[in-house]
């Protein structure tokens, strides 16, 4: 290939490329399109209209927006937490024990993830009810584990399962406790594992919405549920809604740009086995 | 300075007649009780969240009170009382929702309650409410029967009916003259289709496969020409949806829309029909009267202060426009812990001065008081809309639900809801005839189990 057409060839992938770009993003474009748009000139213009910033003044300085963005960061931050504390431990012991019903419970585990959740909702919400944790920040972390612990235990067992266990063996034979071996040598061997797990554990935490909607309501309101009410009550506030989509995909954005370095490890650790 | 004065007096008069208005009864009696109230996010909800200080200030009741947009909103109300635990107290709902919810012991019945002088105030003035839509409220639980009879379930906050909203600017560029009959309005409807070029058109109704789509411009429509959705035969509900007027209505429908709909039609809730009416991408609108007036303030749309108000359309041979009403209401739970408390707060937030607050204020137009509709501050409001008061009143007289109240009201009308859509966009009929027959067969073999004696 002279170097003419190996050019050639690099424009048309780049070109593609953009082209792709371009297609993937447009959804995130029109939105933060929409959102300096007025409602007058919501449906009359495409492209060629007058910015304005008012939808941003109204949704984020005259709405209680950043405390719906709090609750959401409390609860989906607090279920990761608590599922990382509690999750860790149990993938090690599903990775490395043998024990009676052990895939038995691990699949166990795995099936809160196929419930759906409007199917366990009402006994939920009696029990809430009658416990006093509806409408509180530790009832939804609590029912979030249903949403981020199998995921966790899931992906992280499988990366425990990829580290040899001669190595927890040599550690022993050089004179290491249990507790020395687990924290100062497998928690950072998953580590990229363990952030790339947490981070969609969080999405999704993040992007539930029945829980929070039939759970909670008066005190705490996260953000997907509440981002429905800038969708207004007699006419459609198209403009304010782009808003509160926007600024509430930015925390996710940010922690995945933060760690991106270990994400990327993470995804792909142990996809090619020797 | 005489100003001041003046407005200062003015004030401590209302104050002081607010107060002998509320003085016959005890409004502290349940002090430091708190309640929950489960609200739709809606303007008439916004009215009520304004002057929950009052009440709370008068009562000594703290009111616990969430907010969700309609979407969810009932889905959200069937858990909490289904799961019978009393909470919410209060909650906001529709007339078609009791047809649910009191059946299924919900509900507690308001009557009792208006009757005692010991709990309802004699300010209250119940027979100032519109009789139409106390009546929408009422019912003796026997599938097939009418509304207006049997126990009060919930006490109006709001009300809507459907009529015809316009865009008088394009009707004098185009010289088109405003649709009386619904020969008239299919002629509009046509004429007016990509009357500012492609993606325009002529008339914004529902299309979406849920009872949203049927119980407005539809049903509206279907009352007016005299067609019924259900009768009871022989001790059984029979669906009437192959009657000859249900037939001939629902192919003038179909006609309309496919000449003159929006081309997304089967995507149309209520926001996209307002939308496309206030950007003037829709000629006319047949959805709430709201739709139209919160489109033509000025500021909400492209096309505000150009939208004026008409009223139903009538066939050839009719002379009565009937519009089917929706009236968001306020209920309370049959299971509720502090029924008396949330009894203060309904009769508060429903007496004739909170009516009014709303009615002007609050911005909640179509209010469900008489006293409230003859006066002065509310008429001056509500005229500045061309026809809206004149539409209101001519088509409200004979306003009420004409769908038959039986327990499967939303299976039904999202089956129905999905036939017209079906002979809209597709050809799975060979004709609307063979279509409501069929579906006339399949909403009978539904109900078939219900008590209606």
């Amino acid at each position: 290939m002279n170097k003419g057409s190996k050019r050639l060839l690099t424009i048309t992938q780049n070109g593609l490329l953009f082209i792709y770009a371009i297609f993937a993003l447009f959804p995130l474009i029109w939105m933060v399109l929409l959102s300096i748009k007025s409602d007058t000139q919501m449906y009359t213009t495409t492209f060629n209209f007058t910015p304005t910033l008012s939808n941003y003044t109204e949704v984020l300085l005259k709405t209680d927006y950043f405390k719906y963005l709090l609750d959401s960061l409390i609860v989906a931050g607090g279920a990761v937490i608590i599922s990382v504390i509690a999750g860790v431990p149990a993938a090690y012991a599903l990775a490395r024990y043998d024990f009676k019903k052990k895939e038995d419970i691990a699949f166990q585990i795995l099936s809160f993830k196929f419930a759906p959740e409007i199917l366990v909702v009402l006994p939920l919400f009696m029990i809430y009810q009658t416990l006093g944790l509806y409408d509180s920040y530790f009832g939804l972390i609590w029912v979030y584990q249903l949403i981020s612990m199998p995921l966790l235990i899931w992906v992280v067992r499988g990366y425990f399962e990829d580290i040899s266990v001669e190595i927890e063996h040599a550690a022993q034979v050089d004179g290491y406790s249990w507790y020395q071996i687990f924290f100062k040598m497998l928690l950072p061997l998953i580590k990229p594992g363990l952030v790339s797990a947490a981070l969609l554990a969080f999405i999704f935490a993040w992007n539930t919405f029945t829980f929070p909607l039939l759970l909670a309501g008066s005190k705490i309101q996260p953000i997907t549920v509440a981002i429905t009410k800038f969708l207004g009550t007699d006419t459609a506030h198209y403009g304010q809604l782009a808003v509160a989509a926007t600024v509430s995909a930015l925390p996710a954005i940010i922690f995945a740009l933060c760690i991106q370095k270990h994400l990327v490890r993470g995804l792909s650790f142990g996809a090619v086995k020797g | 300075m005489i100003k001041k004065f003046v407005a200062v007096v003015l004030t401590a008069l209302m104050v002081m007649c607010a107060g002998a208005a509320f003085a016959d009864i005890n409004w502290k009696a349940y002090e430091g009780t708190t309640i929950n109230v489960m609200f739709n996010e809606h303007t008439y909800a916004n009215a009520i969240i304004a002057k929950m200080a009052d009440f709370e200030k008068l009562t000594g009741i703290k009111v616990v009170y969430s907010t969700t947009p309609e979407t969810n909103y009932f889905d959200k109300l069937n858990t909490a009382l289904s799961s019978r635990t009393g909470d919410p107290d209060i909650f906001m709902t529709g007339a078609y929702q009791t047809w649910e919810y009191a059946p299924a012991g919900y509900m507690e019945p308001l009557d009792a309650y208006i009757q005692d002088s010991s709990k309802t105030s004699e300010s209250y003035k119940y027979d100032d409410f519109i009789p139409g839509i106390i009546n929408a409220l009422k019912w003796d639980l026997v599938p097939g029967h009418p509304v207006g009879k049997g126990k009060l379930w919930a006490l109006p906050m709001g009300w809507e009916i459907n009529t015809l909203t316009y865009n008088k600017k394009i009707f004098e560029a185009k010289g088109i003259k405003v649709p009386t009959t619904t020969k008239e309005l299919y002629d509009a409807a046509v004429a007016l289709k990509e009357h500012a070029g492609s993606g325009t058109y002529g008339l914004a109704v529902r299309g979406t496969r849920d009872w949203g789509t049927i119980h407005p411009a539809y049903m509206s429509l279907f009352a007016t020409w005299g067609a019924k959705d259900f009768v009871t035969e022989g001790g059984k509900l029979v669906c009437k949806l192959d009657s000859k007027e249900a037939i001939e209505m629902t192919d003038y429908w179909v006609k309309l829309i496919k000449a003159g709909g929006a081309p997304q039609w089967s995507t149309y809730g209520w926001e996209l029909c307002g939308a496309d009416l206030g950007a003037g991408k829709a000629a006319m609108m047949w959805d709430a009267d709201r739709g139209g007036y919160t489109q033509n303030v000025e500021g909400a749309s492209a096309e505000a202060g150009n939208l004026a108000f008409s009223g139903i359309p009538l066939p050839e041979g009719v002379k009565v426009q009937r519009s089917n009403l929706w009236a968001w209401s306020m209920g309370m739970n049959a299971y509720s812990k502090n029924k008396d408390a949330a009894w203060l707060f309904l009769q508060y937030f429903t007496s004739p001065e909170f009516m009014l607050y709303s009615g002007t204020e609050g911005d909640c137009t179509d209010t469900p008081r008489q006293s409230v509709m003859s006066s002065k501050a509310y008429r001056d409001i509500v005229n500045k809309a061309e026809g809206y008061l004149k539409s209101f009143e001519e088509v409200s007289a004979n306003a009420t639900i004409f769908f038959t109240p039986q327990p499967y009201f939303f299976e039904t009308t999202t089956m129905w809801a999905e036939v017209l859509q079906d002979l809209v966009v597709t050809n799975k009929y060979k004709s609307t005839e063979e279509a409501m027959k069929q579906l006339a067969e399949k909403l009978t073999d539904l109900v078939s189990d219900l008590e209606v004696e």
